[in-house]
């Protein structure tokens, strides 16, 4: 390992896998994050030989985090056999969460502290806990752990307990806890304000379908997933929610989900998701020594915040424009973009504040909008709405498709979006090596 | 000190029955807020916007429209929409279009007419119009702004004259729409102070300006400004001192500047010593037990700021006294004692503090529209207010380079200890003699002050300005 202090290191990604993107519910429902986190990292090592004493350290993450083993980083290197002298810890940054593990590893690398790293996230909806009120275990925890309790206390604890308020657990929902409203909520009023029309939300899921369609069928994501094996004997192969014979009509005959006369439907909104995907991160130097071709570099990303009250999820236009200007890059010296698609209507008015001035002007203290972006050049393999988006594993999807498609088409630079709930965002600019 | 009447007023089934009966409106229940500042205090309502025409303040008023998260309901033509459409696309409020004769759905929380381009007074039909068509419209405590340009600035006798004769139109209104809670203001913006209205618009359309209405506001570019203000924690990092703040109006002032992140200096007389260090362990002020006739009263002052802090930024004159007496019967020691707590000591305090403000300081000095209009039995106090008066617009001046703004409040009618003393008969007559029926609360004044002393009050210098409900005394 070098020292900590060498200058002019760069951290490379040499490449990395996902297992396919299932609907909740469905063949991966078995599987735990650990699990599928496991299966995508064995899958990962399997495809980069590399000897695994030469790892340094994993970044792992997670949204729905069991509450018995927060930290799966770890537990996922327990299972898959990795040497346990190998350190991991687990950050949560709601959907931004792989993109975040995988730029804390780029600038961990950079920074000498590892010359060898594996970041990525993992998230089985299917398997998000279902929790007993909390009043309960503040009722029956004193009586349980007081070893002095006799039958009557027992019988007056449970006599306390009120059926509604003590024993009936909550329904997991994606809300936010300071506003109360769903995500999909904040979404709609989202396209409310920004005038998205139904027709344009559906018009671009239907893009989003059609591209991620002809991608599997055209084995373009062959090289990224890796085939999954289910407790059950069957072997999933690939993601079952994109729908590539679906039209614009079929989309239209949807019901609005989120609100009762609202354009947000299931066809335009992303899916509650099961999966799991990871990187492999090097220090440039190690990477050749060790006879490795990297794929892309994080050249410049940026973390940043809005207020969830007023457009939850308009945050990748602030960070976009301020990854780009980290990276000391303009608008036309962008060669691709990837927007995680939360919901159409989001991705929609996100494109209308990068190509506002006056949101330029407010939020970002430039003169000038970032730059008009038309749906149909973004996600040019479908996105998140198609796809399926397994919180955490999301950024971690974007930054492997990306880094692909700059080796395989010969271009250069990437821009990466991604909103998350707490009106969170995150921005990274991709660079091929 | 509870007015009964506005609590009778709160049950509806009371407003009707006495309707019925016959007896004139129960005053309305004011909303208030005593939160901190918010980024978006009109966050979902709607703001209904007219002009004679599209001036150099229409983009402005768009962006105070969008920022306040309200939509902008337009009455005029398209050029304006287009101009409202283009900043609140940026802010994701897009403004809806008035057509002639068209009625808004629903209420509506304010109004802003923007008159800065008015040239003849045939134009004024244009805001007679505006409001006759929509007022009936507005909301309970709803907020009424005109904004015009001040009549020096205007290059000819008609524009002047039509910009004052506005003044009369707002003043007129506000006594029209009070029963309702609601208020009518007038802001004249000098030709180079464009910049400085925003914090002004969003003060005057929020809660925090309940009691003030029936007031002009002007606007000039007299003070320096160095950095754009924020809308939220106004005074963070600033030191304020509030004279005679143990209790009463002075109490609500320091506790509604240590909310927006001010340090208080809590300053009152070494009797008030329980209710002051209550208070400073409250807000975590600092505390000064000093008499402020004291000649030594401002070096004790500079000492304090010493101890703790680097300066001073923000400096209240709140501590005053009343010993009300017909001026004939009025002894020589009443007169005395007023004058000195009053106006001398602010002159005597001053001398020693002044220097010793930082840049971009503010200095807010309580009158009383007893000084504008003279009250039976106060020669002395009326004596007092008005001299604050006239020194607030003299100093006002020469300290503007330093980015100093001096104003005074004029507080009409408060609920205070102070009033509660007041007989009962004549307590009642003044509490109704307004346009909002109704005496204030210290957090009205309390607010005032606080909005005086925040950066983005740097408009306003050398003012007086009235926090009275719209009284009838005075003008």
């Amino acid at each position: 390992m070098s020292t900590m202090n060498s200058s002019q290191r760069r951290a490379v990604i040499i490449g990395g896998v996902r297992t396919p993107f299932v609907r909740a519910f469905g063949d991966f429902t078995p599987l735990s994050t650990i699990d599928l986190g496991a299966a995508v990292v064995r899958g990962l090592l399997h495809k980069y030989p590399i000897a695994w004493k030469d790892i340094d350290s994993m970044i792992w993450s997670g949204v729905i985090l069991p509450s018995d083993t927060v930290n799966i980083g770890r537990e996922i290197l327990f299972d898959v056999g990795l040497p346990m002298e190998i350190e991991a810890y687990t950050i949560t940054r709601v959907c931004t969460s792989s993109l975040c593990a995988i730029t804390l590893a780029s600038a961990a690398i950079e920074r000498g502290e590892a010359d060898v790293m594996i970041a990525g996230g993992s998230d089985s909806t299917s398997n998000a806990e279902v929790k007993m009120p909390a009043t309960l275990v503040h009722k029956a925890a004193p009586v349980f752990l007081n070893p002095k309790s006799t039958v009557k206390d027992y019988f007056r604890m449970l006599t306390s307990l009120n059926p509604k308020k003590d024993l009936i657990p909550q329904r997991p929902a994606i809300k936010e806890r300071l506003t109360g409203e769903l995500m999909g909520e904040s979404a709609e009023k989202m396209a409310k304000r920004n005038q998205i029309s139904r027709e344009a939300q559906d018009s671009f899921a239907y893009q989003s379908h059609t591209r991620a369609a002809k991608a599997i069928e055209t084995g373009r994501f062959s090289d990224e997933v890796i085939p999954v094996e289910t407790p059950n004997g069957k072997t999933v192969f690939t993601d079952n929610i994109v729908r590539g014979d679906t039209s614009i009509e079929k989309l239209g005959k949807l019901k609005p989900v989120f609100a009762k006369d609202g354009t947000l439907t299931a066809g335009n909104s992303s899916s509650l998701t099961d999966g799991a995907s990871a990187v492999l991160l090097m220090n440039e130097e190690k990477a050749k020594s060790l006879g490795f071709q990297p794929l892309a570099t994080m050249r410049s990303w940026s973390y940043d915040a809005v207020d969830p009250t007023d457009q939850l999820l308009i945050g990748p236009a602030i960070s976009m424009p301020k990854a780009m200007i980290r990276a000391g890059m303009k608008r036309d010296d962008i060669d691709l973009i990837d927007i995680h698609e939360a919901f159409a209507a989001q991705v929609l008015s996100v494109l209308k504040m990068l190509n506002s001035d006056q949101f330029a002007k407010d939020r970002l203290n430039l003169e000038k909008a970032f730059g008009e972006i038309k749906p149909e050049n973004i996600n040019i393999h479908g996105g998140s709405v198609a796809l399926g988006h397994p919180f955490a594993a999301t950024g971690a999807r974007m930054v492997i498709t990306m880094a692909n498609e700059l080796k395989l088409s010969g271009k250069s630079t990437a821009l990466l979006g991604i909103c998350g709930a707490g009106a969170l965002s995150a921005a990274a600019v991709m660079e091929a090596v | 000190m509870n007015d009964r009447l506005i609590q009778l007023g709160k049950s509806s089934t009371m407003r009707t029955l006495l309707k019925r009966l016959g007896f004139p409106n129960l005053p309305q229940a004011l909303t208030r807020s005593i939160h901190p500042w918010e980024e978006h205090p009109l966050k979902d309502q709607i703001i209904v916007t007219g002009q004679i025409r599209a001036s150099t303040l229409t983009e402005t008023i768009a962006a105070i429209v969008a920022r306040l998260g309200a939509t902008a309901l337009i009455h005029g033509d398209k050029s304006i929409y287009n101009i409202f459409h283009s900043v609140g696309a940026g802010y994701g409020r897009l403004p809806q279009f008035l057509s002639k004769d068209e009625m808004p759905e629903k209420s509506f929380q304010a109004m802003i007419f923007d008159a800065t381009d008015i040239q003849h007074p045939e134009e004024l039909n244009l805001v007679y119009s505006f409001f006759h068509d929509y007022l009936r419209s507005l909301s309970r405590c709803g907020r009424v702004i005109v904004v015009t340009r001040s009549p020096e600035s205007m290059s000819d006798i008609p524009s002047a004259t039509c910009a004052r004769a506005l003044e009369g139109f707002v003043r007129a209104m506000s006594r029209e729409i009070g029963f309702n809670g609601s208020t009518a203001n007038i802001i004249y913006v000098d030709a180079k102070a464009q910049d400085r209205l925003a914090p002004v618009v969003r003060f005057l359309v929020s809660p925090r300006s309940a009691y003030i209405t029936g007031q002009p506001l002007y606007i000039s570019g007299q003070v320096q400004m160095k950095t754009s203000p924020s809308n939220t924690r106004p005074l963070d990092q600033k030191v304020a001192l509030v004279t005679g703040s143990a209790q009463g109006i002075g109490a609500a002032i320091a506790r509604s500047m240590a909310r927006e992140g001010a340090q208080v200096i809590i300053m009152d007389r070494p009797s008030e010593e329980i209710a002051a260090a209550k208070l400073a362990a409250e807000i975590q002020g600092t505390l000064l037990l000093c008499d402020i006739t004291d000649v030594s009263a401002g070096d004790q002052i500079i000492e304090t700021i010493g101890k703790k802090f680097t300066g001073i930024d923000i400096i209240v004159h709140n501590a005053g006294i009343t010993r009300d007496k017909l001026l004939v019967n009025m002894k020589p020691e009443i007169w005395d004692q007023v004058l000195d707590v009053n106006l001398r000591s602010i002159l005597r305090v001053n001398e020693k503090i002044i220097p010793k403000m930082r840049e971009s300081g503010r200095m807010v000095c309580l009158s009383s529209v007893s000084g504008i209009a003279g009250n039976r039995g106060q020669t002395n106090y009326s004596t007092s207010k008005a001299g604050v008066i006239g020194y607030v617009k003299t100093l006002a001046p020469a300290v503007a380079n330093r980015g100093i703004a001096v104003n005074a409040v004029a507080p009409g009618f408060i609920e205070t200890q102070m009033t509660a003393r007041i007989p009962f008969a004549t307590r009642e007559v003044a509490r109704r003699l307004s346009n909002l029926n109704q005496g204030g609360q210290p957090e009205d004044v309390a607010e005032t002050v606080t909005f005086l002393s925040s950066p983005g009050a740097s408009g306003l210098s050398g003012q007086v300005l009235r926090i009275c409900g719209g009284a009838l005394i005075g003008a």
